[in-house]
């Protein structure tokens, strides 16, 4: 079923804070497409959670995008949304922000992982 | 004869300097920030100093970057102070040391302008000591020539722009080498300046930029190894003063890799250890799981933290603020890093400072 | 009897019979098929989630490595957080989805395929530049964790939505498809069955009438005999030639 969406499907896209989208795109992910469209976005104490929401919806939606990262405690602020993205393409990964280490059970895929360890 | 006069110009602002210096956090302070466990525990053991309670009305959790906001506003603050209570030269000095936070700002302004960004949110991230007022006014400039008739040649900076009118288009590159020329020009005007202000001023500032000029000479020949920066490029990027310079310049400017570097340095006796892996400069923790690189900037900032120690064994000059600047900047540095390993639970890396006193 | 649970709308003959039951042969051998894959599927399932739960473990120390770079940075260069941003331009760091085909499914498997770019080359030139290519170097390990993390994922994910798929496959068949043939076979038997009892009900009815009229029928011709006083000879054998023949006429003509 997938196999043809995901062949254009190279580039990673991050919605997080400024620490670690600057570390991520130093090491080269950034991306500006012809349409000066970025593929992150950075948020801070100031951004909208309908900024993120919308973003969110943008990365999921564009089609040259594999993997999307967003930072934990921003997944957090949309929780909603999150936790409904059941999509593979592009895969949704939440990482871990330097003031806000990882919490596994806070994570929408880790917790099917133990809901299905468990049965 | 300077001695003679220089209590009635300076004499106050110096004995605020040396106050605010014994302000500098020292080795048992430090010692009591490694050990928290938290954040909270850190702003705690911060009140009982000189910083009081400057993060009391912060709303928890307090971030790193608040913390070095808010260290910062504390010596934007003290300086300011002294620089409206300065009289010729030492406002003229004091406005020097403000110019190389001007460059980095600048800079900003410049790249946020190349991509259209929104003026305040980039005013707000410029260092508050660099602020000038037509710093706004820079956000319209599309290329340099535009930039520097509109904008620049009415600052202080203008001298040091002119020599890079050549590189037309603003990229991204060129940003960076635009900002190391005039970094670079401003280096040597104010070691001019410093010449100008006679002994032991002079004595005192040169030895502290020649070391700064010599820092950025290594560090750009380290630096630009495998990239596109090409060799006389990079030359021009040398600061013309300094102990390398000229000789260890033009064999810097040729260097091709690490080692040629260290065999340069080998020529001045203090630049020695910093290339030698056993070396007694820095602390001990800092050696271990850290390439030479990275060391090197340790043994640079350690360096530069002595002599500027070494600036206020001698009075009657004004060697002393710029001193207490450096310093101070290095502090915060070190809060910031602590309280970065504390935040992020790196309890092995937290002794990785450069301790003052 | 042949109203219990669901069955399929065939008329109960032999033809339909044996299309049923090879119907449900098929059924058989497509349930234990399907179920041997969801067997597979499920054994790789379980193996990549427990990689996941090891990778996204592993991604935290990762990650916090590198935020930790990330604050060397800071201490020896200053803010760069802006530079960096606004330097972005084309990715050098980008991934490459290939296949693997496990059962069947096709799960995509992310590469990393890093392209040498110039980018920030020159950040930290002045101060810092050590600093900077240690992060770089540190963040592209961690994200090469990320892009690991993601197939899982992603691998995850599709594999959990097969599963599921042919789960419910595997459950159609057993509990709908095949008790519906079986119930259809046994209709259909017990119609074949019915039909064979009336059937031979009605040959024993039949059977039952005729012994009866042949009985009533001898019955008459004996009354008939008897009563009539002997006739002459002629008449006599004339006569029972007449009626002999009759009879045995219409018997003829009856069956």
């Amino acid at each position: 079923m997938a196999s043809t969406s995901f062949k254009d499907r190279n580039l990673i896209a991050v919605i997080g804070d400024e620490d670690s989208i600057t570390g991520l795109l130093l090491a080269g992910i950034g991306h500006i497409n012809e349409q000066q469209k970025k593929n992150f976005l950075v948020v801070d104490a100031k951004t909208q959670v309908s900024t993120i929401e919308s973003a969110f919806q943008e990365f999921t939606e564009r089609k040259d995008i594999a993997i999307l990262l967003i930072n934990q405690h921003i997944a957090e602020k949309i929780r909603p949304t999150v936790d409904l993205y059941q999509q593979a393409f592009p895969a949704l990964l939440e990482i871990p922000s330097k003031d806000h280490p990882y919490d596994p059970s806070k994570d929408s895929v880790l917790k099917r992982v133990q809901k299905l360890f468990g049965d | 004869m300077e001695a003679l006069f220089f209590n009635t110009d300076t004499g106050y602002l110096e004995a605020i300097v040396r106050g605010y210096k014994a302000g500098i956090l020292a080795q048992n302070q430090y010692a009591n920030l490694t050990q928290c466990e938290t954040l909270e525990d850190f702003r705690t053991q911060l009140s009982a100093t000189d910083y009081s309670n400057f993060l009391a009305n912060e709303p928890l959790p307090i971030s790193t970057s608040t913390i070095a906001d808010k260290a910062t506003q504390i010596l934007v603050d003290q300086f300011n102070y002294l620089r409206t209570n300065a009289v010729e030269p030492l406002s003229k000095f004091l406005d020097y040391i403000t110019y190389a936070y001007m460059i980095d700002n600048v800079v900003l302004l410049i790249t946020g302008t190349l991509h259209e960004r929104d003026t305040h949110e980039l005013l707000e991230r410029c260092h508050p000591l660099g602020v000038f007022d037509t710093m706004p006014a820079l956000c319209v400039a599309t290329n340099v020539e535009e930039l520097f008739q509109s904008v620049l040649v009415e600052t202080p900076l203008a001298p040091y722009f002119r020599d890079c009118l050549s590189a037309s288009d603003l990229d991204d590159l060129n940003i960076e080498i635009i900002r190391n020329t005039v970094y670079k020009a401003y280096l040597e005007d104010f070691y001019e300046f410093c010449t100008s202000l006679g002994s032991p001023t002079s004595d005192v500032m040169h030895r502290i930029l020649s070391f700064e000029a010599d820092r950025r000479t290594i560090n750009i020949t380290i630096n630009s190894f495998n990239t596109e920066l090409g060799k006389e490029q990079r030359a021009k990027l040398f600061p013309a003063i300094g102990r390398l310079f000229p000789e260890g310049n033009n064999q810097l400017a040729k260097a091709d890799e690490l080692d040629q570097v260290r065999q340069i340095c080998e020529n001045i006796s203090e630049y020695r250890a910093f290339f030698s892996d056993t070396s007694s400069h820095g602390n001990g923790a800092a050696a271990d799981g850290l390439g030479a690189p990275s060391q090197l900037e340790d043994h640079f900032f350690s360096t530069e933290v002595h002599l500027n120690k070494l600036a206020f064994l001698q009075q009657f000059q004004y060697g002393v603020f710029y001193s207490y600047m450096k310093l101070k900047e290095q502090e915060i540095r070190n809060l910031t890093w602590i309280a970065e390993c504390i935040a992020q639970d790196a309890k092995d890396r937290i002794q990785d400072f450069i301790p003052i006193f | 009897m042949s109203g219990v649970g669901a069955r399929e709308n065939v008329f109960a003959t032999r033809m339909a019979l044996t299309n049923t039951k090879l119907r449900l042969k098929g059924a058989q051998t497509g349930h234990s098929l399907l179920a041997k894959k969801r067997d597979a599927l499920t054994t790789r399932f379980r193996t990549i989630l427990r990689k996941v739960d090891e990778a996204k473990r592993k991604m935290g120390r990762v990650m916090q490595l590198a935020s930790f770079s990330m604050a060397e940075v800071t201490y020896a260069t200053g803010d760069i957080a802006y530079l960096v941003q606004e330097q972005a331009k084309q990715a050098t760091f980008r991934v490459r989805a290939k296949q693997e085909n496990v059962s069947g499914v096709v799960l995509p498997a992310f590469e990393v395929d890093r392209v040498a770019g110039s980018d920030f080359n020159l950040t930290g030139l002045g101060r810092g530049g050590q600093q900077v290519t240690r992060a770089k170097e540190v963040y592209a390990k961690a994200i090469e964790t990320l892009v690991e993390l993601a197939s899982l994922q992603t691998a995850f994910t599709i594999l959990d939505e097969v599963i599921r798929a042919t789960n419910r496959r595997v459950n159609a068949i057993e509990h709908i498809v095949i008790p519906r043939l079986e119930n259809t076979i046994k209709y259909i038997m017990s119609e074949l069955d019915e039909m064979d009892r009336e059937e031979f009900f009605r040959l024993k009815k039949v059977q039952g009438k005729k012994k009866r009229d042949t009985a009533a029928r001898d019955a008459a011709q004996a009354a008939k005999s008897a009563a009539a006083p002997p006739p002459t000879a002629d008449e006599d054998r004339e006569a029972e030639l007449a009626t002999n023949l009759l009879s045995s006429k219409d018997a003829d003509v009856i069956f």
